[in-house]
């Protein structure tokens, strides 16, 4: 028994949340999960392990059939229904088999559904996330289409978990990119910035006040996700998950990891602001994610009574 | 020089692809408590860390005690023997990049496939090595207006520098020829036919010779 894909939605894929970092030396993206976090949470919360094979769905998620019981977790910027009612989010849900699962838009821009013992998937250069410029991985590297169906691994032992936190708020924080002192103090921090339309999982593009530099090209260098590249057209690219490599512009500024998975819950049209933080700072901010996510709450009550969760969420 | 590039990595400037490539090939040998990751770009190495670790503080100093054991000369690569068609539907701006440096086409394909290039960095697309060693006539601008399909196997030339397209990609190189061989394949291990520090030349061969090439090199 597998779970069939209904409706695709806008953009939906097979990702994991650590993706492949082994082969960018030749130009391999890292890829995985746009949003990290809010993919391990969901695989966390339904007891997998940190680099389990999801779904991150973009904009407006798939409809599923579930022909298996199931346990399911959705988090990031998307809502569910379960068989028309609310599925609460960030929360492990035991579903019957024959539910149908309907995801739709929400806060942000990319979702994740994760499945108790992960999703099989095609597993290549290390990781099962789908490269969908290049097209392997996940489920044939591509995209999900109505009628694909999936199936599930081993479910793992244990309780579901529940996240009762919340998103952060406030500016993206950034430290100095290796470009800082070609750019004026506060480039970007300084200015309001609106998501523009190219907006996927390469990157983000942004508009608003031009940063003046004085260097149109550096020599190309290798991009940690969060980079953010100033090309000659002054709208900076916070680089995500399927990033090229290396890149030739300028790097004024770095996102900090802990704030990567906010960029990526960003959609066109947003505003989105910037604050300088220290290199400590970033590392405390990555500290308390990495608490959060240890600190997940064993979720109590009936797991297998074939009800399903949704409707008493506390 | 070592500058932090975020929380989490490092951008160690190295003044040169050959001791990027060379820091890189170290680490690989011998690895850092703390680092998870490189990536060579032109003239520096990505070094990647895990931010948590309590040894990510001390990544600096043993990337500098590295650095100053690094070899002086190039570790000598291997030779990738790669096989061109130039010209005509193949290569469709040999015409114009012959005509910048006012020399003919065959006197441009003699002097691409009588140097030696070097894999510099791998970037851009899965398989797409950026080679160096381009000079003088070979060294040319990108097109003004980027294509926006080009066939797998093209070979091109941009800012110095030379490039085979692992698949079918928009790109704004100056097309001079195509291979028949395949250069990235996400199913073999290794993915890719070039690495960093990889010597390459290119061979001319007739269109007619197309189908006795492979599809996968010999020597992948």
């Amino acid at each position: 028994m597998s779970i069939e894909v209904v409706e695709p939605g806008l953009l939906s894929s097979i990702q994991d949340p650590l993706g492949r970092r082994e082969w960018r030396h030749v130009g391999v993206p890292s890829g995985g999960a746009a949003d990290p976090w809010n993919a391990r949470l969901a695989n966390r919360l339904v007891g997998n392990a940190d680099g389990a094979a999801l779904i991150e769905m973009t904009l407006i998620g798939p409809a599923l059939r579930l022909g298996v019981a199931a346990t399911v977790a959705i988090t990031g910027g998307l809502e569910a229904t379960l068989d028309g009612v609310p599925l609460p989010p960030n929360a492990a849900q035991a579903i019957r088999a024959g539910s149908l699962v309907r995801v739709g838009s929400g806060g942000g821009a990319r979702g994740y559904l994760a499945f108790g013992g992960g999703l099989e998937a095609d597993e290549v250069l290390g990781s099962a996330s789908t490269d969908l410029r290049t097209g392997f991985g996940g489920l044939g590297g591509r995209a999900l289409e109505a009628g694909d169906r999936l199936q599930l691994g081993a479910p793992p032992a244990g309780p579901g978990s529940l996240w009762t936190g919340s998103w952060a708020a406030g500016p993206i924080r950034i430290v100095d990119g290796p470009h800082a002192d070609r750019f004026a103090p506060g480039a970007l921090a300084g200015g309001r910035w609106r998501v523009g339309v190219e907006a996927d999982r390469s990157g983000v593009r942004l508009d608003g006040p031009a940063p003046a530099t004085d260097v149109p090209q550096v020599p190309s260098i290798g991009l940690p996700p969060g980079a953010v590249q100033v090309p000659p057209d002054g709208r900076p690219i916070v680089m995500l998950a399927d990033r090229p490599v290396t890149g030739g512009y300028p790097v004024p500024a770095v996102v900090i990891g802990a704030d990567v998975g906010r960029v990526a819950q960003l959609r066109t049209g947003d505003e989105i602001r910037f604050a300088s933080v220290s290199l400590d700072e970033a590392r405390e901010a990555v500290r308390q994610a990495e608490d959060e996510l240890a600190a997940l709450e064993t979720r109590d009550g009936p797991r297998d009574d074939g009800l399903g969760w949704a409707g008493s969420h506390r | 020089m070592i500058r932090p590039f975020g929380e989490a990595a490092l951008l160690v400037e190295l003044g040169g692809p050959d001791r990027a490539q060379a820091l890189a090939a170290s680490i690989r040998r011998e690895p850092i408590a703390g680092v998870v990751g490189t990536v060579p770009g032109l003239e520096s190495l990505l070094v990647d860390l895990d931010p948590l670790s309590a040894d990510a503080a001390r990544v600096p100093a043993a990337l500098e005690e590295r650095i100053l054991r690094l070899a002086d000369a190039p570790a000598a690569g291997r030779l990738r023997t790669i096989p061109v068609v130039y010209g005509g539907d193949h290569g469709p701006d040999l015409a114009e990049v012959a005509s910048m440096a006012g020399l003919t086409e065959g006197e441009i394909v003699a002097r691409h496939a009588s140097a030696e290039l070097r894999v510099l960095f791998g970037g851009f697309a899965p398989g797409f090595a950026y080679l160096g060693g381009v000079r003088d006539a070979l060294d040319v601008p990108r097109l003004a207006t980027p294509r926006t399909r080009t066939p797998a196997g093209s070979v091109a030339l941009a800012d110095g520098m030379s490039g085979i397209y692992p698949a079918e990609l928009p790109g704004g190189w100056r097309v001079i020829g195509r291979t028949p061989i395949t250069v990235f394949d996400a199913h073999r291990l290794p993915p890719a036919y070039l690495e960093p520090g990889d010597r390459v030349r290119f061979e001319p061969i007739d269109a007619v010779a197309w189908d006795r090439f492979g599809a996968l090199p010999d020597d992948w």
